[in-house]
């Protein structure tokens, strides 16, 4: 992956680096976990697949536009709940960032 | 220095397994943030825009992460002012030596490949041990066991297969593991109970019982695996139990308990963070 970074800096294609920075609870993915997302949408890696890294993209399009990093903090805990009150879900906080 | 220097001198130090990690400033003044430090045991670099008692004050406070490789999120505080970072290491890939260059060795490298193992196949045969048969290993060592594992370094991230030909190389290569000094992460040994019962019968004389209890044979989970690539799926949910300390038990064994409580709606729809 780092090689894959490094190269999309040196082409300079237009493109927005994804990084699990840090987690609470149960998450898909660990932290340090990596996904390039270029300006038509194409993806390289996966933070975690499903409606999380969905908002990720959305956002990671936004980042490639105005160029300004962001940390966004996706919130897997919202969906189904147990009954005794226990979550099935965490929470990842993912830094977005320009790659250019 | 500039971020595609930076990355590239990470790029070097990864393939030189040098210890290495990155920093990046996440939560900062607008301007420093995104902007990257790369942390190497002797020195630092920064990005352009970090100024250099910056950089010392951050490799400094990162030393402990540094020197256990761990990969986190840190706060800290520098001349009154709040800084959070991401503190990313990059331990080596793990070591995986598949010995017999054979049918389940072909699908083992491939899979072992997959899955981020730096690969070394080791046979005595060039007609089996080759570019063509092994494309996607790291290493290929035609030469004969015995040499190979008398001076191969063994660390707690080197993972090793015997798939030999015959019992006797099996016995030949353990010999040479169990003398040494060092330990690797994990030993599999394929074979039939007889083969096993063979191998270990010649081995008995010279090493103590206990030792054997540390090599994983027959190898693999027992999923009823038969093809070479049934194989290799078995053998590697065993080596990554194994390196995550799990128990390779099915997780829905967990679960069902909780489950049985049933579940609710929450308040929101999935994807809803505000």
């Amino acid at each position: 992956m780092i090689n894959v970074i490094h190269t999309f800096l040196q082409i300079k294609k237009r493109a927005a680096l994804a990084t699990i920075v840090s987690t609470k609870g149960s998450t898909p993915r660990k932290t340090g976990s990596k996904m390039i997302i270029t300006s038509t949408g194409a993806l390289i890696g996966t933070i975690g697949g499903g409606c999380g890294e969905g908002e990720v993209i959305k956002k990671a399009l936004e980042v490639i536009k105005t160029g300004k990093p962001v940390t966004h903090n996706v919130d897997l805990t919202s969906g189904l709940l147990y009954e005794d009150g226990g979550i099935c879900g965490g929470i990842m906080y993912v830094f977005i960032e320009p790659l250019q | 220095m500039k971020k595609e220097v930076l990355y590239h001198k990470l790029s070097e130090a990864i393939l030189n397994r040098t210890t290495v990690s990155l920093v990046t400033f996440t939560e900062a003044s607008p301007e420093l943030i995104g902007k990257r430090i790369l942390l190497l045991s002797e020195t630092a670099y920064g990005e352009k825009g970090v100024s250099d008692d910056l950089i010392r004050a951050t490799a400094a406070f990162c030393a402990p992460s540094f020197s256990k490789q761990n990969t986190s999120s840190l706060d800290f505080q520098w001349q009154n002012k709040r800084y959070t970072i991401f503190h990313e290491a990059f331990p080596p890939s793990p070591h995986l030596i598949i010995a017999g260059a054979g049918h389940v060795g072909e699908p083992v490298a491939q899979m072992g490949n997959m899955l981020g193992f730096s690969v070394t196949v080791v046979d005595d045969r060039p007609s089996f041990v080759n570019k063509e048969r092994f494309s996607c290993a790291d290493e290929l060592c035609c030469q004969s066991f015995h040499s190979y594992f008398q001076n191969v370094p063994l660390q707690n991230s080197t993972y090793i297969l015997l798939l030999t030909r015959g019992h006797q190389f099996d016995v030949l290569i353990l010999q040479q593991l169990l003398s040494r000094k060092d330990r690797p992460a994990y030993i599999g040994m394929i074979g039939s109970r007889r083969r096993i019962a063979g191998v270990f019968e010649q081995l008995r004389n010279d090493f103590p019982e206990e030792t054997f209890t540390h090599i994983h044979t027959p190898v693999g989970l027992d999923i009823g695996a038969e093809t070479p690539a049934e194989i290799a799926v078995s053998i590697f949910a065993e080596i990554l139990a194994v390196r995550n300390k799990k128990s390779g038990e099915p997780l829905s064994s967990h679960i069902r308990e909780l489950a049985k409580k049933g579940f609710r709606k929450g308040t929101t729809r999935c994807g809803n963070t505000k």
